[in-house]
């Protein structure tokens, strides 16, 4: 097991409900953020289990939780962070190239 | 594909990484349309209320109020304006639930740009009504519905394009400078044939580009924001 893949893949994202969620986080605005439940709701994920994913995730400084209220009501607030956002573009950028490892692939990989 | 399944004992297959890279991409591009789909509303519910409140209301006017003074259909000289303002309120309704309903769900940015728009077309509106009240009644009746007509078809236009701005957002951009040329041209026309103009080609239009614009939002796409809905919006 010394002989990783050229291209390593972020353990944090490289775990199917993980990948999900980054996935769903990364189609919001930059400075978006959405509720729990309707993250939960998009997932078709349990809360607890999406909480542990999440939790990953947080712990890695990849998604953000705000508790704020609206109204009376508190809520959930899930987003990424930057760092998050730049991980899951990192990520996809690294299975592409598993998939193309052509040699022009940097050049265009430079493109949005 | 052998995967390297050294590095994580999986219990649980939640954890489990996709089975080959092709696999993960395809898991983004599914997750990312699903969410693209289930975080964007139906736009049916912003175009379809607001189009059928023209082509009705506006085309009670032209049928009652026609070119020259002339009347087409003896309908009760009310009718035309109650139908178009019970229209349009009743859009208003059914956009307006459909945006606080988005709204709970996304905070941020995008939440206050939209309600900061929704704010930008309920004082615009008030601001211009209070002004018309107080000239029209000044005007014969002819000219007085083609003012009404043409200022409230003209600042439509305007938010939508303000809309197009904000949001970078091609399809509503169009529908604003569609609306305002055919306002300007339904103007042009005189009174009576204004209220013909709006009644087919704005709310027709409205009607034409919600249709399209949520034919493309459920399709599934590729890259977000990419789509070349612009050309088709006032094409029909």
């Amino acid at each position: 097991m010394t002989t990783a893949p050229p291209p390593e893949l972020d353990p944090v994202i490289h775990a199917q409900a993980r990948l999900r969620v980054m996935a769903t986080l990364a189609t919001l605005s930059d400075c978006d953020r959405i509720t729990f439940p309707r993250l939960q709701e998009i997932l078709r994920m349990t809360a607890g289990n999406l909480s542990v994913h999440l939790r990953r995730l947080e712990e890695a400084k990849y998604v953000e939780i705000v508790k704020t209220h609206q109204g009376r009501t508190p809520v959930t607030l899930v987003g990424l962070t930057r760092r998050g956002r730049f991980a899951f573009e990192e990520y996809t950028a690294a299975v592409r190239a598993l998939l193309d490892p052509s040699p022009r692939s940097p050049s265009t990989e430079e493109k949005p | 594909m052998t995967e390297s399944r050294a590095h994580v004992p999986f219990d649980d297959p939640d954890d489990r990484p996709p089975a080959d890279p092709a696999t993960a991409l395809r898991m983004i591009a599914e997750q990312q349309a699903e969410a693209t789909r289930r975080l964007t509303p139906n736009m049916l519910l912003y175009y379809w209320p607001w189009g059928l409140a023209w082509l009705i209301g506006f085309g009670l006017f032209f049928l009652r109020f026609g070119p020259d003074g002339r009347v087409l259909v003896a309908l009760p000289a009310w009718l035309p304006l109650a139908t178009l303002l019970g229209l349009l309120a009743a859009a208003a309704l059914v956009t307006g639930s459909a945006s606080v309903r988005l709204g709970g769900q996304v905070a941020g940015d995008s939440h206050r740009r939209g309600v900061w728009y929704g704010i930008s077309w309920g004082l615009s509106f008030a601001t211009v009504t209070a002004a018309l009240s107080r000239v029209s009644d000044h005007l014969p009746d002819d000219l007085g519905t083609l003012l009404w007509g043409g200022v409230m078809v003209g600042l439509t236009g305007a938010l939508h394009m303000a809309g197009g701005a904000v949001w970078l957002d091609r399809n509503l951009f169009g529908l604003g400078v569609w609306i305002s040329v055919t306002n300007v041209v339904g103007v042009v026309s005189g009174p009576g044939w204004h209220a013909l103009v709006i009644a087919i080609a704005g709310g027709g239009g409205m009607l034409a580009a919600g249709g399209v614009i949520e034919f493309r939002r459920r399709r599934p796409r590729r890259v977000p924001g990419a789509d070349p809905a612009f050309a088709g919006v006032g094409a029909r």
